[in-house]
């Protein structure tokens, strides 16, 4: 039952945090920022199989957050709602809270299939080649979206978010992020249960010593496909829910910068390890989100000591120079992110006790 | 317009000029990527950054120099003269600086390569956002400092800054490939992507090599981003994202690496660009150009110049 | 039928030949040693024959399969196994994860199995534990079970490297250089070593080396190279006196 106590705790944090947002006690910025902290949770676990335990360089990875998040909210808007794009739903409207794994299941397939652009690349290739790969991946992705006008092109795609909607009409719930925590347990326990097994252990044997690998039996070839498909197909679940959440996707939102920001939490939490890649997602979105707070506090300060003209104003877009400063810093001084490779139960083992590792 | 054989032609003929142009600023970047990729083995991501920030100091200098406060300026021909080295000065300044600050000291620590290909990364988002950060998101036009004159070659247009462009990056080739392959340092460029312990043996210091290699791979960028505002006035921050991005494409076509490698790849990259553009509509440039890159990538790893990858057992 | 046979083997890189036309053969349960100076070509013999180099011309058939032109882990999963001539471990899992990696091409599950931890799964993985762990007991290696490689001295990461080439069961066992870095001590407790799990498994063993101690002493038939070309074969005496290999080895001035 010990062993338990962590998964419980959890659950019953999942529970209450639902149970908050049910009752209206969280306001919907806060609930805005949790559940894309969940998302990036998502996000970053996806791309920490390939750059953690593969020890590839994937840059692209936002391409297929990109594939996941257009095919699922063509998906959605196909399946429970009328649209001009694909005429009457073909489910009624209440079916939705049902069948939105549906949604999720075929985002996740295209997006595991359009990691196969990677990941056929990858049987010659490593390194540094491999990494221009996924960035042009990531481009290709990006620019075939752009060029299909019928779900918008460029200007983007939008109406999904009405399933949500007509979810809470059924059964008045926070259901995006219910499906966004679900969206993390599922991650979560795919990518633990996968790398305790010897077949996914093939994966770090790949990265360790790939001729070793090759040589004692593992298929590499094929550790890759799976790696690579695991790997995107969880990013399109990322993807799916991001469109679902912010309503509005254009191909745009997942460039090289979202690939980059996925990469900045990998490494802030430490390649490999499972535990420092969520704490890092958790503060990596609180960093962003609090710099919407810090910057104006910043503008002021600087003006009240005098440091600034009166005529210049720090604003919004000095983020993105904080940002890459930081993890620069954390590259210089901790390379190892938070945990190294370590689990959160390997820097504190006294945890082991109250944890199941499977 | 009557559609006729003859007037294909000269469209065809019009795009590989355009293409010739195109090509050459891709050359310029392309060369930085490679000189530093072959001695470092470093994906200098933020070079086409440098590219941009070579456009915005070749604005801000021939500004200044043209209409001084309260002086009268120098004319546009010595501006064009003095512009340009303090350009190509300043932009490897500030080359040598991104290696001297953030790189070198990942690099002397022993840290894992990728980690400095981040670092790469960041300083460029670094000088595109701290860019727009502090110059906000106006378009800021470049003056016209040599009076454009266009020719008209059996109906294709070409005009004396082209020309000029394209001069400058064959030269600029030329040069790269004779300091690279004839010179001491150029020999010690190569020594140290092959052996980087034996280079003090030969009596150059390391470092030394780094940093010319920084000073040249920056300051061309700087010439091409200089060049590039001299073409396309209006400059604008991500310019170092969008070309370079394709001028890094174009170096790993040539096989990342070899000088010959960047400059041939530069210009099969802007052929094919602006050939899909004279037959498709322009957004899809970017998904032909990318997916050339994955085709070859995949089927020749180290590209056209590149040596093949050997495992050793 | 000999176990392995290889006929009319060439490797050229690029205009190098690294190897022309090495024919040779090897039954079941011998021990047999493939010698010759630095460069000879006898690791580009072991490449080829665990499929690592696919040969320009010729041959090999391994029990009566041809296996030149299969991947590596397909040769393995027919029952060869190696160790490298520079150790080779995974460094990042434990030494008994290293053990257990070497059961990959029998696993026995998919993907789908390990994702829902089917009773299939279980039972594999119960398996495969058990497996290792024998592997790493024969060797006497289970203390050192929850170790990462790196952590071990030199001559522990060889036994190692030697356990997990055994934990895949192999019928034939090539070992390129295994008493490299050994001091003779070592090498005398390899040479009992090598000649009991000889015994022990009925395995064949092929082996590239260096040290004459451990070649003549442990061989039955042996095969000199030189500049890719077979330059002696034979039993140890004979090799020992052969004219041609003495002068591939000293040059032709001391003759």
């Amino acid at each position: 039952m010990q062993r338990y106590a962590i998964n419980i705790l959890l659950c019953a944090a999942a529970l209450i945090l639902v149970g908050l947002a049910h009752a209206g006690k969280l306001d919907g910025y806060v609930l805005h920022v949790i559940t894309l902290i969940g998302i990036n949770c998502i996000f970053a676990l996806s791309l920490n199989l390939v750059n953690g335990y593969m020890g590839e360089f994937s840059c692209g990875h936002a391409g297929f957050m990109c594939v996941g998040a257009l095919t699922g909210a063509l998906l959605s808007v196909a399946l429970f709602t009328d649209s001009t794009l694909f005429g009457t739903a073909i489910f009624a409207s209440h079916w939705a809270p049902f069948l939105f794994p549906l949604v999720l299941i075929g985002a996740m397939i295209t997006a595991a299939l359009a990691g196969l652009i990677v990941a056929l690349p990858s049987f010659k290739t490593r390194d540094d080649y491999l990494a221009i790969i996924t960035i042009a991946a990531n481009l290709i992705i990006i620019s075939i979206f752009n060029n299909i006008d019928a779900i918008g092109g460029p200007r983007g795609f939008l109406g999904q978010q009405q399933t949500i909607n007509a979810m809470s009409n059924f059964i008045k719930l926070p259901w995006m992020l219910i499906w966004t925590l679900i969206g993390v347990f599922i991650c979560v326990i795919v990518i633990r249960r996968l790398m305790t097994s010897t077949y996914g252990k093939g994966v770090s044997a790949v990265c360790q010593n790939e001729v070793a690998a090759e040589m004692m039996g593992v298929n590499t070839n094929r550790v890759k496909i799976m790696a690579f498909m695991v790997s995107s197909g969880l990013a399109g679940l990322a993807g799916v829910l991001y469109a679902h959440h912010i309503d509005y996707v254009n191909p745009k939102s997942f460039d090289l910068l979202k690939s980059t920001e996925g990469l900045v939490m990998v490494y802030l939490g430490g390649m490999g390890s499972i535990t420092g890649v969520l704490m890092a997602a958790v503060a990596f979105t609180l960093l962003v989100e609090s710099l919407r707070f810090i910057i104006p506090m910043l503008n002021n300060g600087l003006h009240s000591i005098g440091l600034l003209p009166e005529s210049y104003h720090l604003d919004q877009k000095w983020a993105w120079v904080f940002i890459p400063l930081m993890l620069i810093l954390l590259m210089r001084f901790r390379p190892e992110g938070f945990l190294g490779n370590r689990e959160l139960t390997h820097v504190f083992p006294r945890l082991k006790r109250w944890i199941t590792l499977k | 317009m009557e559609f006729s054989l003859q007037n294909s032609i000269v469209n065809f003929l019009q795009q590989c000029a355009n293409g010739l142009e195109i090509g050459s600023f891709y050359a310029l970047i392309a060369l930085g990527y490679s000189l530093v990729y072959g001695v470092l083995r470093l994906i200098n991501f933020a070079h086409g950054d440098v590219f941009m920030v070579g456009a915005y100091l070749g604005f801000f200098i021939s500004t200044a120099l043209l209409a001084p406060e309260g002086m009268s300026g120098l004319s546009p021909i010595a501006t064009l003269i003095l512009a340009i080295p303090l350009t190509m000065i300043f932009t490897s300044l500030l080359g040598v600086s991104l290696e001297r600050v953030a790189y070198r000291p990942l690099m002397r620590k022993g840290a894992h390569r990728l980690y400095v290909v981040i670092t790469a990364l960041m300083c460029g988002l670094i000088l595109q956002n701290g860019n727009v950060a502090l110059l906000g998101a106006s378009h800021s036009a470049f003056p016209e400092l040599v009076p454009v004159v266009v020719y008209d070659v059996w109906g294709v247009n070409i005009n004396n800054v082209m020309l000029f462009i394209v001069i400058t990056a064959v030269l600029v080739f030329l040069a790269l490939h004779f300091i690279v392959s004839r010179t001491r340092m150029g020999m010690a460029m190569r020594a140290v992507s092959w052996d980087k312990f034996a280079l003090p043996l030969m009596g150059i210091p390391l470092n030394k090599v780094i940093v010319f290699t920084f000073v040249l791979g920056s300051a061309v960028a700087g010439l091409g981003g200089f060049l590039h505002g001299m073409s396309y006035p209006v400059l604008e921050q991500d310019m170092g994202a969008s070309i370079g991005w394709k001028a890094f494409i174009a170096a790993v076509v040539g096989g990342i690496g070899e000088v010959r490698g960047a400059f041939v790849g530069a210009f099969l990259l802007a052929f094919v660009e602006t050939m899909v553009n004279a037959f498709l509509p322009s957004t899809y440039s970017d998904l032909f150009a990318f997916s050339i890159l994955l085709l070859i990538l995949w089927h020749r790893p180290t590209g056209i110049f590149g040596r093949p990858l050997t495992a050793k057992i | 039928m000999p176990l392995l046979k290889i006929s009319g083997l060439t490797q050229r890189f690029g205009g190098i030949q690294a190897l022309s036309d090495f024919s040779f053969q090897l039954e079941e349960h011998e021990i047999v040693g493939l010698i010759g100076p630095n460069g000879a070509g006898k690791t580009t013999v072991f490449n080829i024959v665990s499929g690592f180099y696919k040969p320009t011309e010729g041959k090999v058939v391994f029990n009566g399969r041809r296996i030149n032109g299969l991947k590596p882990h397909q040769i393995t999963a027919l029952g060869m196994a190696r160790t490298f001539q520079n150790i080779r471990l995974w460094n990042n899992m434990t030494v008994l994860d290293n053990m257990r990696l070497a059961r990959y091409a029998w696993l026995g599950y998919s993907f789908w199995s390990a994702i829902f931890r089917t009773q299939r799964y279980r039972r594999a993985e119960k398996n495969i534990e058990n497996q290792a762990r024998e592997a790493l007991e024969m060797m006497e290696l289970t203390d050192y079970a929850e170790e990462l490689p790196k952590n071990l001295p030199y001559g522990l990461q060889r036994r190692v490297e030697l356990a997990r080439a055994l934990a895949s069961k192999p019928r034939l066992l090539l070992l390129d250089e295994p008493a490299a870095g050994l001091n003779s001590s070592d090498a005398d407790d390899l040479i009992h070593f090598i000649r009991w799990i000889h015994d022990e498994f009925k395995l064949s063993i092929w082996m590239i080396e260096h040290q004459m101690k451990v070649v003549m002493s442990l061989c039955q038939h042996l095969t000199v190279i030189d500049f890719g070309c077979t330059i002696a074969s034979g039993t140890p005496e004979e090799i020992r006196n052969n004219p041609d290999v003495i002068k591939a080895y000293l040059g032709d001035d001391t003759l």
